[in-house]
């Protein structure tokens, strides 16, 4: 239940965040609602790998490593997630760093303007 | 072996590096980046060396010491070694490109250059799906960071674009890789590959499918497939050169194999959807690159096209099996090695329009470069391409995929289309000012290098695959033709004086001739003599041409070659392959006229749009059969055979201009050079009848729906010779003229061979003897008028017979061969050509082609009226005769007219006999100087006697009856109380059969012309179209991506 709650929140999340991605005109909102975005995606992967009535998978005195198997939830998701997080920060920073040049550039954060190249 | 495994740490290790180098260490930054990344080629080179040879297998490199899925693995195998070979040169060479970029920006942009890289070869060898996901990232972020290189004013907000997009990609692929897990508990992509097919219930594979779609998708969209790839292309528009370089050959090489990888995961069933993006980008890629006129936008839809006809390739491994990476291979390196080396060369150049690359004018070797790359690009041969596109279209038609295999020819012919209308404007156009071209190659060595590399490379690569297909296939290695050989050894001769080159060619054509004679049948020693010393007689005029003469030789030998190697051919593939090569060569050849630049660009695309018809047929004949050859043209099998028949004549048909085909023909003959038009008229004509005979000889008479497809080409035949003759008629523009003649008499040989009789084809042989001579002479005659008087307009001329007498014996000599009326060898044509009409039963298109004679008449009356009769202009009175190297071929050819005309048996009694064979009725008898058919005889040398008194008896009687005639006057002409509106009209040439042009002008309307253009304007208009999509707005292209996503998973169906 808990997990597919969390699935749940987690699309709503990414749902949100590319509505704004694609309807802001502004690019540190459109920044913004890719950070929604990513964390719709982070609880996503950390509630798939979610198992109910089970323990964080740190092997210590309380769980032995003979009945680990049965007892940890899948560490690989949390893995995961650890992963996506940090690219996620890598490339919102990247973007923000644009943001700020285009802004320097152009004294305007609207993405309607930058449109010089097309066709 | 070193541990692929270093190719990552070295480029991690390097980039650490530069960021903790100590300041006063500065100058080690760019010295360390170069050194990574040739290690890092080294060591692909190595496992490609070691891979090759067999002397080291395949490994799996376990990071973490376990296997997988316990840990992630990379793996190095043949194809990983080849694409990171390629990936981690491409970065070599444009790291030293960007020298001064990335000296100016400091160590921080070369750390992440060996990132980008060190990501790309990751995405390669990586065996895991997340880990991949991983790579993909980096790379995004290093493309952000090195669009930044640029100077270009809008890099920023297209590196913006860019991140926009690749965070919609990513999150997609990040869902789709975490439910993928959660179906098989594996992020191994081999495991997934494994436990796909053990999923427990319907649920669990549903949702697997679905995690799976959003995984592909992703990957998709990193090739840029059409409609969603605006992103893309401002990056390659804005970027730095040498990092579009490593975009389009590094990246998309990288992601085409991840989503190769994926392919193995989904399995067969999402191959359809492969192929479908694919071959709709390819399609649309290059639909769009044609109004492009910026030179990086064109490559960078260029590039999304190669890549997207990839994408096809890989998607039809159902039907290609093991072939499919020899195919896809071939065209990834094709197309890698031309993008960087076109990318680099860009680089060398101020403009960005198309047109400024006319700086490169005069300069042989960035335009040989260019040449190489286009050509690498278009699949011609003997680069990698051509086989790849060759084995690709026979497993289509083998298989019955013909909408794919059109597709993929209509394509790769519009991506030909604007390759070579780029290359006629480098030739032709003004250099758009100073061009500091000069400049930049003492300046900056460092850029010029890699483009040499990647012309070298390419070249290798063309022998690698030639050896490959030779090898696995049964293909002969092009490289290895001696012929061509030849030919390409004049690229390094190139530097000597032209007299020294002409000489070695004419050599050369005499020298082979002499070793292979034995080896033709009749018919064969024809083409064969008329393609080899008929090609060493008009070089002779070439004599006159002084200086170097960069890049003729070349082209003509190139075409000489493929024309030998055509007569030689045994099976399609060397067919085809020779009929390519001859097509390139005389299109280098056509465009070194002044003002051929349209008219050679229209050859070649009619030229190439033929052989692919040609490829198709022979595709469609052979079904799957590894090798093909000629004779099994017989063979074909029922539903096939009339659709083979079709395709491959109407292929030919556009070498010998028939009616519908012809309107490359005059333009590109008339603005030929004076030595040229000779070569592509009275010889390269006869290619395409040499293909008709081929082809005619081993299938017959075809029925379509119940249509005899042979009485079909007597038609075309017949209203090609004349129309073909009516248009000379209206012709101003003397080697115009000639050039229209020349349809007309393909259209009397076409006729000669559709009649499929003894005497018809006896009648085409003789039309192929007599019209290389007689026009070979005409066009030198009228060149060497042309280059004398300075004007090809006939009304401009006049009055010449006494100043150029042997330029007027030839057109006269000339004139009475082509009219066919006797002594000369002409009327041994038309003898036939009675006979062979009694002979058939088509009643209504000989009627027709009796009309064309007599109206040969009339445009043949006033070349020589025209040009030598008639008043002396006064600009005209100190010309003096033709070149010396100009008269003596015509005067040669006037030799062999004569001499054709009085013993016609030396060439025709071999042929006559040959034919028995497969015309066993109706062959003439030769008896002593007579020649006897069913319906009469002739006696050649009685005729020649009987004409010669009655010439010479009314010669002299005239002489006698005017010896008291005036000449008249200059200004003794009256206008008879017409007032002329314009300077020309005064002349009596001008418009010479205006009374004619009433009548029958009607005929002559541009319909033909008014279609093509049309559909090229059809074409333009569907890009421009195309174009409107993409609006610049970076919301927007995440917008498309998204469209593209969902309307592909309603077409997927899940």
């Amino acid at each position: 239940m808990i997990a597919q709650l969390s699935i749940a929140t987690g699309f709503l999340l990414i749902l949100i965040g590319l509505y704004g991605a694609l309807i802001q005109r502004n690019i540190l909102r459109m920044i913004v609602a890719f950070t929604v975005a990513d964390t719709g995606v982070n609880i996503v992967i950390v509630a798939v790998g979610f198992m109910a009535g089970r323990t964080a998978p740190i092997l210590d005195a309380a769980v032995p490593v003979a009945d680990a198997a049965a007892r940890i939830i899948d560490p690989l998701p949390q893995a995961l997630v650890l992963t996506a997080i940090v690219i996620g920060l890598g490339t919102t920073a990247l973007m923000l760093a644009y943001a700020f040049k285009l802004y320097e550039k152009r004294r305007t954060l609207d993405i309607d303007k930058f449109t010089d190249l097309r066709g | 072996m070193t541990s692929p495994l270093y190719i990552i740490a070295v480029a991690l290790a390097a980039a650490f590096l530069l960021g903790l180098l100590r300041e006063q260490w500065r100058s080690l930054a760019y010295p360390v980046t170069l050194a990574a990344l040739a290690f890092m080629s080294w060591l692909s080179a190595s496992w490609l060396w070691a891979l090759a040879s067999g002397s080291a297998s395949p490994v799996d490199i376990y990071t973490a010491g376990t296997a997988p899925p316990f840990a992630i693995n990379l793996r190095m195998a043949l194809p990983e070694a080849v694409l990171t070979l390629l990936i981690n040169l491409t970065g070599l060479f444009s790291a030293l490109y960007l020298k001064s970029a990335l000296l100016a920006r400091g160590r921080r942009g070369m750390a992440v250059l060996l990132v980008a890289i060190m990501a790309l070869s990751g995405i390669v060898l990586t065996r895991d799906i997340f880990n991949l996901f991983v790579f993909l990232e980096l790379v995004v972020i290093a493309t952000g960071g090195l669009v930044l290189l640029s100077d270009h004013a809008h890099a920023l907000s297209a590196g913006f674009k860019y991140l926009v997009v690749s965070q919609v990609i990513s999150i997609l692929l990040l869902i789709g890789i975490i439910f993928a897990y959660h179906a098989t508990g594996t992020l191994n992509i081999d495991g997934m590959a494994e436990a796909v097919p053990g999923l427990q219930n319907a649920g669990a594979s549903q949702a697997f499918e679905l995690a799976f779609f959003l995984m592909f998708i992703a990957l998709v969209a990193e090739l840029k497939p059409f409609p969603a790839n605006g992103w893309a292309l401002d990056i390659y528009e804005a970027a730095h050169p040498a990092f579009s370089a490593i975009f389009s050959a590094g990246a998309g090489t990288a992601a085409l194999y991840a989503v190769d990888k994926l392919l193995l995961i989904g399995g067969p069933a999402w191959l359809d959807m492969a192929t479908g993006v694919g071959i709709v980008t390819f399609v649309a890629g290059n639909l769009l690159a044609l109004p492009q006129s910026n030179d990086r936008r064109l490559l960078g839809y260029s590039s999304v096209a190669q890549i997207g006809l990839i994408l096809a390739v890989l998607g039809q491994r159902d039907i290609l099996g093991e072939d499919t990476y020899f195919i896809a291979g071939g065209l990834l390196l094709s197309h890698a090695v031309a993008k960087a080396g076109l990318f680099w060369l860009s680089g060398l150049l101020a403009g960005r329009q198309l047109v400024d690359w006319a700086d490169l004018r005069e300069r042989p070797m960035p335009v040989f470069a260019f040449v190489t790359f286009a050509a690498m690009l278009s699949g011609l041969p003997p680069f990698p391409g051509f086989y790849a596109k060759w084995e690709l279209v026979h497993h289509l038609a083998g298989s019955g995929r013909l909408v794919l295999l059109a597709l993929v020819l209509f394509g790769a012919l519009i991506e030909a289309g604007y390759l070579f209308r780029w290359f006629g404007y480098i030739l032709k156009r003004e250099p758009p000012g100073e061009a500091d071209f000069c400049r930049v190659i003492f300046d900056k060595p460092h850029r010029v290098l890699p483009v040499m590399v990647a012309v070298a490379a390419g070249w290798a690569l063309a022998f690698v695959w030639g050896e490959l297909a030779s090898s696995l296939l049964g293909r002969s290695n092009l490289l290895l033709a001696l012929p061509l050989l030849f030919a390409l050894s004049f690229l390094l001769l190139d530097w000597l004086p032209a007299w020294v080159k002409n000489s070695l060619a004419i050599a050369g054509l005499v020298a082979f001739f002499a070793a292979t004679w034995t080896d033709y049948d009749a018919l064969r020693m024809i083409f064969a003599i008329i393609f080899t010393l008929g090609g060493a007689l008009t070089l002779l005029a070439s004599y006159h041409v002084h200086g170097r003469r960069v890049g003729f030789y070349p082209a003509a030998m190139l075409m000489f070659a493929g024309m030998v190697m055509l007569i030689r051919a045994d099976t399609s593939f060397d067919f085809f392959a020779a009929w390519e090569l001859l097509t390139v060569g005389s299109y280098f050849l056509i465009l070194r006229g002044k003002h051929s630049e349209p008219h050679a660009l229209s050859y070649i695309l009619f030229s190439l749009g033929g052989a692919f018809l040609i490829m198709a047929g022979f595709a469609i004949a052979a079904q799957g059969a590894p090798q093909f050859a000629l004779a099994s043209l017989a063979h074909v099998a029922a539903p096939f055979a009339p659709w083979v028949f079709l395709l491959l004549a109407i292929g030919f048909m556009t070498k010998t201009a028939a009616i519908g085909l012809h309107i490359w023909l005059p333009g590109a003959h008339a603005e030929a050079e004076t030595d040229v038009s000779p070569m592509v008229s009275g010889i390269l004509l006869k290619a395409g009848l040499y293909g008709l005979m081929v082809l005619l000889l081993a299938m017959g008479k075809q029925q379509l729906y119940g249509i005899e497809l042979t009485h079909v080409l007597l038609w075309v035949a017949a209203l090609t010779a004349l129309l073909g003759n009516l248009m000379a008629v209206f012709q101003e523009d003397a080697k115009r003229l000639l050039a229209y003649s020349s349809i007309g008499q393909m259209g009397y040989a076409l006729f000669g061979l559709a009649l499929m009789n003894h005497l018809g084809w006896l009648m085409a042989l003789v039309f192929v003897i007599n019209h290389y001579i007689y026009k070979a002479m005409l066009f030198l005659a009228v060149g060497g008028v042309a280059k004398r008087t300075g004007t090809r307009e006939m009304y401009r001329m006049g009055g010449l017979i006494r100043l150029m007498p042997l330029s007027f014996i030839a057109v006269l000599v000339g004139i009475i061969a082509v009219s066919g009326v006797p002594p000369l060898s002409g009327f041994g044509g038309r003898w036939v050509f009675y006979n062979a009409i009694l002979a058939s039963d088509y009643r209504l298109p000989m009627v027709v082609l009796f009309l064309a004679g007599p109206i040969a008449f009339l445009y043949l009356f006033r070349l020589i009226y025209t040009i030598f009769l008639g008043q002396l202009k006064d600009e005209l009175r100190r010309v003096k005769e033709a070149p010396f190297w100009i008269v003596l071929p015509q005067m040669i050819y006037v030799a062999l007219l004569i001499a054709f005309a009085v013993v016609p048996g030396l060439a025709l009694h071999r042929v006559d006999t040959y034919l028995n064979q497969f015309f066993p009725e109706g062959g003439l008898s030769w008896a002593g100087g007579e020649i006897t058919s069913n319906y009469g005889y002739w006696n050649p040398v009685a005729i020649m006697i009987i004409v010669g008194v009655i010439f010479c008896t009314v010669f002299a009687w005239l002489l006698f009856v005017n010896r008291r005639a005036q000449p008249v006057k200059q200004f003794n002409i009256v206008f008879s109380a017409e007032r002329p509106f314009r300077p020309e009209t005064t002349h009596f040439a001008w418009n010479f059969f205006a009374p004619y042009r009433k009548a029958l002008g009607f005929l002559t309307q541009p319909l033909v012309t008014i279609f093509w253009t049309t559909v090229t304007d059809l074409l333009h208009t569907a890009g421009d179209l195309g174009r409107r999509l993409y609006n610049g707005n970076g919301q927007t292209y995440a917008f498309h991506f998204l469209a593209f996503v969902v309307i592909v998973f309603f077409l997927v169906g899940l």
